[in-house]
């Protein structure tokens, strides 16, 4: 039985709340008034996953059955979601795995001999061969990528990309060229939140800087409102308008899957409750594990958290054409997701946890900290943002100087050069993108190492800019001053000193919502 | 190293104090106003209490029973037991079944109880009172052996037949709770559907003056160490065929015999019982103050012993 | 009689530097310092061309600390005369005429004592006009020593009365104050540091280290020649905001110089196996090390492009890896002092009279200490940099 999210309002009986900060966490007392946002509790996962995938596969939305699709002597390509997701990483196996067999299990009995598959993973870093392991399996990476017949998608390989057309919009359409040529392109998605899946996945994930620059740029970005709304996303209607022309140049047949909230699971699995339900056993949880961490090496709390498996139930599985499935599967996702907020208020509350779509298996950088805040979270809501016009925001993360030179080259540059220079995504993308997309180095690491590629932390201010562009004030409580204001950010040590600092502009008895994420949620602001 | 651990200890000991109050510990967890109305019906938890028949158990509890305990009780009060005999009658566990005035009644039963006998008897108590937390569900079981029920009628919990299989002497308040004026109460059917159920024999027991000594409210026995009479009865097993629901009213008159005899004498109130004039333990019809009056009338003491400095 | 500072030969001392001067820094210009606050005989000034000068304000130059802290090799050891008054960035009082230049008339001083002060045949260096390349340093009638500073006949600046040669000597213009004039001597070292660098319009330049030394080559670089990117390696905030005002492009931080340069160059950043020591294929055109130190120079002789340049600005240490210069076939030019006809044609102190005019230098002496209080003078010397001082000078006057 799970129950559906609500708002709480906090009130003297409401034991102090916990907030996610970083690589650890703390307990907040909120002001009495304070609405809080909880996801809804975990849905009920599917029971059989086999049965479900293999139903999927044989009835599937406005499309011929996969067996159908399939003929000895045709090229098949597999190309699923990159470790972004889901987050945290999930427990084995992971549920593309089980799709993937799936797929390959009817490919086998169609007597399919050119099989590839590509991790759609855009311009985020190169997985290496164990994640790549982790997200396929041992069977389908042993029988593929020793042949070199399951690799990662480069988005920087002129050789290998098709351009497909351009859009009615002018916006080029350029892709991997193997998916372009197949005769069947499989995507097997995990829909973690609503902003997944959909075109999104091929015309987006097997695209080139090329054709992702029409969609991944400030303007477009700024009027996505949210990125969790596809129907209210310039960038989705972008990748929509691009997955047309591709659709009308290859057969795609999309299998999504949707993933309930059971992310924290024994000794943490107090990450999840509601406070006032937490027994005995969750308070001590708790206090062993923040102290636990607060006394552990740097370098022991990340390996900790980085190890950080999650459960996670299936909660459905649709595969056919791509815009039929999506329904479904967003249908799922909000079921999961969604909850109801009445009005919005004057200051936002978010507590930045440890892990991004960009940092698994890595450290999280300042502007991936802003970006996991002020683009996933404060993006997390259908209809208005949760804070209202010129309100406050208020993150919590330490937003320590820590960089990984291994997967974040050009996020080093892009703190050090270009945000000393300006933080207005407009002027950073009109004097620096191009340098940055361009710089062969980035390119080098990004083909060649686990990089990403060097305008990725454009992205990343992009996806910051509608909350730029909405909130009045920015400030992050107990982080690195110097590099929360490098971003053109405020740093306070306490929550009630950031209200000090935001009540200039919005007085001192703000209305105030904290989102209780993670697990993930969905605002759905009345 | 030493300025860290100091400061270790400090963030320690805010942390554990920060859960401490927001938890409220040692008071009621609550939930917030405008969460209420999405908190699921708590599950009743059985506390477990299998740990407390375990030898190490039996051997702490024959402890604290035969040494403080009794010490303390028979300092407070005058015990007076009558009726063990019937006991010997007895091939295996059995239900105890008494009524309930007092606080006391369970110490008095169980000390009163042959030793053998009392280290295989355990208790079923009010889940919602004796089993509400974990320190006072540890406490009674530890010292009287207790196991919860349900008293709210319905589903009794699977433990006293259990018990009973394995061996052990249930004592139950069919009562259900303490009564609030010293004279019995409606019996519920627990007891007589256990014995029905599991084919065990009922003793009877009747206490008469624990209320006196006692009663509801108060915290410790009246001082001037009041004389509380324990009677017990000879074993009722139900007939062959018979129900609970017929089988209970024996039980309850079997009690309120027992307390008729033990005003008068053993013969007379066989001859009422005969012929089924046993008088109502039930009480007068009246108001309270009258039935609390008759209900803590002195009795005589049988207790002829000259204290030494009298 | 005079009061001035006098180093002195003391192998005990110099050995106590060196075995415990870099763990307790304290010491170096504490116990350890082979310097002693003396009453001598003043220095006399009685062939043609020399004239008495009593200084005004007298620098403390990353040599001078060298020396005291014995940080300087031993190879310098034959070009000096003990004991002398140290003390070469001076900015002065005439107390006779000299030649051209009438008694009082304020001047700095080229501290290279040539052939032309030492009253014997131009060496080919001093014919050409590259007087700091001078042969004849140990000869003539004045006693060894490659500088004023470090020479026993000449006095120093750190004492209350030097002689100089006419051939040394520039007159200060009126109305240029005494904190700036006794900074030409050090930019002088900048502008021939910069001419020497023959930076092409456009080339991109790093300069490795903030202090003096490293400040003045980027104001000389900036102002004398066409350089494009300028890269300046800073440690401390006062620095980076002086490389700014002096015409940086860009400030790093030394730990962040190969990701710095690799981004303003768009190079390639390679990883040696084992040590983690890093290299960049590609960067820049030029490099100016200004430190000295092994570190600064492993770094400049790795970030600079084949065929590139690399400037030794800082007096270096040893143990430097050679291997870019041989692999990359790097240009590497020393720069010491300056010269008197310089490749712009005129001498470098005209030129860093000219800049010390017009430059943003106010605030660039940071602290003025009289000769009694040496010790501290030194102390804060040494560690200027953190403290947010350039440069530190005796105010000789006030002694």
């Amino acid at each position: 039985m799970s129950r559906p999210g609500f708002v709480l309002e906090v009130d003297d009986r409401t034991p102090p709340l916990l907030v996610h900060n970083g690589e650890g966490f703390l307990l907040e007392r909120f002001p009495q008034g304070t609405r809080v946002v909880y996801p809804p509790e975990a849905l009920p996962p599917v029971r059989d996953v086999d049965e479900a995938i293999q139903n999927a596969l044989l009835n599937p939305i406005d499309s011929e059955p996969l067996p159908e699709l399939l003929r000895a002597g045709m090229r098949l390509t597999i190309a699923f979601d990159d470790i972004s997701l889901p987050l945290p990483p999930m427990k084995k196996p992971d549920i593309r795995q089980r799709v993937i067999e799936a797929v390959l299990e009817l490919a086998a009995q169609a007597g399919v001999d050119d099989v590839e598959l590509i991790s759609a993973n855009a311009l985020h870093r190169r997985l290496t061969p164990n994640e790549l392991r982790e997200i396929v399996g041992e069977r389908v990476f042993r029988s593929f990528f020793p042949d070199g017949k399951l690799y990662n998608f480069d988005a920087e390989d002129r050789d290998n990309l098709t351009h497909l057309g351009q859009t009615r919009h002018g916006e080029d359409v350029e892709i991997s060229k193997r998916a372009a040529e197949s005769d069947l392109l499989v995507y097997v998605n995990v829909n973690l939140v609503a902003m997944d899946g959909g075109h999104k996945s091929t015309s987006i994930g097997l695209a080139s800087y090329k054709s992702l620059k029409h969609h991944h740029n400030s303007h477009t970005m700024i009027h996505s409102r949210s990125f969790m709304d596809h129907k209210a996303s310039k960038m989705h209607h972008s990748a929509w308008r691009m997955g047309e022309v591709l659709t009308s140049h290859v057969k795609v047949f999309q299998i999504e899957t949707t993933l309930n909230n059971d992310i924290f699971g024994g000794p943490l699995e107090f990450l999840q409750k509601r406070e006032w339900e937490w027994s005995i056993k969750d308070q001590a949880s708790f206090l062993a594990t923040k102290r636990g961490l607060d006394v552990a090496p740097a370098k022991l709390r990340h390996k900790i958290f980085t190890d950080t498996r999650s459960n996670y139930g299936l909660t459905g599985i649709n595969a056919g054409a791509i815009e039929p499935v999506h329904e479904k599967t967003i249908e799922a996702v909000h079921r999961q997701h969604l909850v109801e907020v009445q009005g919005q208020s004057d200051v936002a509350i978010m507590g930045v946890p440890f892990v991004g779509p960009y940092n698994v298996n890595s450290v999280m950088n300042p502007i991936l900290a802003a970006c996991m805040g002020l683009g996933y979270y404060f993006n997390s809501y259908r209809g208005n943002p949760v804070v209202r016009k010129d309100g406050a925001v208020i993150l919590y993360h330490p937003v320590d100087y820590e960089f990984s030179q291994l997967h974040h080259p050009s996020y080093v540059d892009f703190f050090e050069e270009v945000l000393s220079e300006s933080t207005d995504p407009a002027t950073i993308e009109a004097k620096f993108e191009k340098q940055y997309a361009e710089d062969p180095w980035y390119i080098h690491l990004y083909r060649t190492s686990y990089a990403y590629h060097g305008v990725h932390p454009f992205y990343m201010w992009y996806w910051i800019s509608h909350a730029l562009d909405h909130c009045g004030d920015i400030v992050w409580v107990g982080a690195n001053r110097k590099t929360v204001e490098r971003m053109g950010f405020r740093s306070a040590s306490t929550l009630s000193d950031a209200l000090e600092m935001v009540s200039h502009s919005v007085g001192r008895s703000p209305s105030i919502t904290y989102l209780h994420n993670p697990p993930h949620l969905l605002a759905d602001v009345r | 190293m030493g300025t860290s651990l100091v400061k270790f200890g400090k963030d320690t000991a805010r942390d554990v104090k920060q859960v401490a109050r927001g938890w409220r510990w040692g008071r009621r967890p609550q939930v917030p106003r405008s969460a209420e109305p999405y908190v699921i019906p708590k599950e009743t938890t059985v506390f477990p209490t299998k740990w407390a028949r375990t030898p190490a158990a039996i051997a702490v509890r024959d402890l604290i029973q035969k040494g403080p305990l009794n010490a303390v009780l028979n300092f407070e009060v005058s015990p007076q037991v009558s009726g063990l005999d019937s006991l010997l009658k007895l091939d295996g566990p059995a239900i105890i079944v008494a009524n309930h005035s007092s606080h006391l009644d369970t110490p008095l039963l169980l000390l009163s109880l042959p030793d053998a006998m009392r280290r295989r008897t355990a208790f079923a108590a009010a889940a919602d009172y004796f089993f509400d937390t974990w320190w006072r569900a540890a406490g009674s079981a530890i010292v009287f052996n207790t196991f919860p029920i349900e008293r709210r009628g319905g589903k009794m919990s699977a433990t006293p037949g259990d018990l009973l299989a394995d061996g052990w002497n249930v004592v139950v308040f069919p009562e259900g709770t303490r009564s609030p004026d010293g004279w019995v109460q409606r019996f519920r059917m627990g007891a007589a559907y256990l014995a029905v159920e599991h084919d065990v024999p009922i003793i009877p027991v009747g206490i008469k003056g624990s209320f006196a000594a006692m009663p509801r409210g108060r915290g410790w026995p009246i001082p001037g160490r009041p004389a509380v009479h324990v009677r017990y009865g000879d074993p009722l097993r139900p007939a062959a065929g018979e129900s609970a629901r017929d089988f209970a009213p024996r039980i309850a008159a079997a009690v309120s015999a027992l307390l008729d005899e033990e005003s008068t004498t053993w013969y007379e109130s066989r001859r009422r019982a005969a012929i089924g004039a046993s008088p109502s333990q039930t009480g007068p019809e009246a108001a309270r103050w009258r039935r609390v009056w008759e209900s803590t009338r002195p009795m005589r003491s049988t207790d002829n012993r000259r204290r030494a400095w009298k | 009689m005079m009061l001035a500072l006098e180093m002195y030969r003391s192998p005990a001392k110099y050995l106590a530097a060196k075995a415990v001067g870099g763990r307790i820094p304290g010491i170096l210009t504490g116990p350890a310092a082979p310097l002693r606050l003396v009453t001598i005989n003043e220095p006399k000034a009685e062939r043609d061309g020399w004239a008495r000068i009593r200084p005004i304000l007298s620098g403390i130059c990353g040599s001078d600390l060298g020396m005291v802290t014995g940080a300087t090799k031993l190879y310098f050891s034959a070009v000096v005369s003990m004991p002398f008054v140290p003390g070469h960035e001076i900015v002065g009082e005439l107390l006779d005429d000299c030649e051209d230049l009438p008694k009082g008339t304020r001047v700095v001083m080229d501290s290279v004592l040539t052939c032309a002060a030492r009253g014997v045949e131009p060496c080919e260096g001093c014919v050409t006009g590259n007087t700091n390349r001078c042969d004849r340093i140990t000869v003539g009638h004045v006693a060894p020593g490659l500088q004023t500073g470090f020479c026993r006949d000449t006095g120093g600046g750190w004492g209350n009365l030097m002689v100089a040669h006419r051939s040394q000597l520039y007159a200060v213009p009126d109305g240029m104050s005494d904190e700036r004039a006794v900074l030409v001597e050090p930019l002088a070292g900048a502008v021939h540091a910069a001419l020497r660098a023959k930076v092409e319009p456009g080339q991109s330049v790093l300069v490795s280290g903030a202090g003096a030394v490293g400040l003045f080559a980027t104001l000389a670089l900036r102002e004398l020649t066409q350089a494009g990117r300028i890269t300046v390696v800073a440690k401390h905030a006062k620095q980076r905001e002086l490389a700014r005002a002096f015409g940086a492009s860009d400030v790093v931080a030394p730990d962040e110089v190969f990701r710095g340069v690799r981004r303003a160059t768009g190079a390639f950043r390679l990883k040696q196996d084992f040590s983690g020591g890093e290299f960049l294929l590609g960067g820049v055109d030029v490099a100016v090390d200004a430190v000295g130190s092994k570190d600064s120079i492993d770094t400049v002789l790795r970030v600079t492009k084949a065929g590139g340049r690399v400037v030794l600005s800082g007096m270096p240490a040893s143990g430097a890896d050679l291997s870019p210069v041989w692999f990359r076939e790097l240009e590497v030019t020393g720069t010491y002092a300056s010269a008197r006809e310089e490749p712009n044609g005129r001498p470098a102190f005209e030129t860093a009279l000219e800049l010390a005019g017009r430059a943003p230098l106010d605030g660039i002496v940071g602290a003025r200490y009289p000769l009694y209080r040496w010790r501290e003078a030194l102390d804060h010397a040494h560690s200027a940099g953190r403290l947010g001082t350039v440069k530190v000078a005796f105010d000789v006057r006030a002694s």
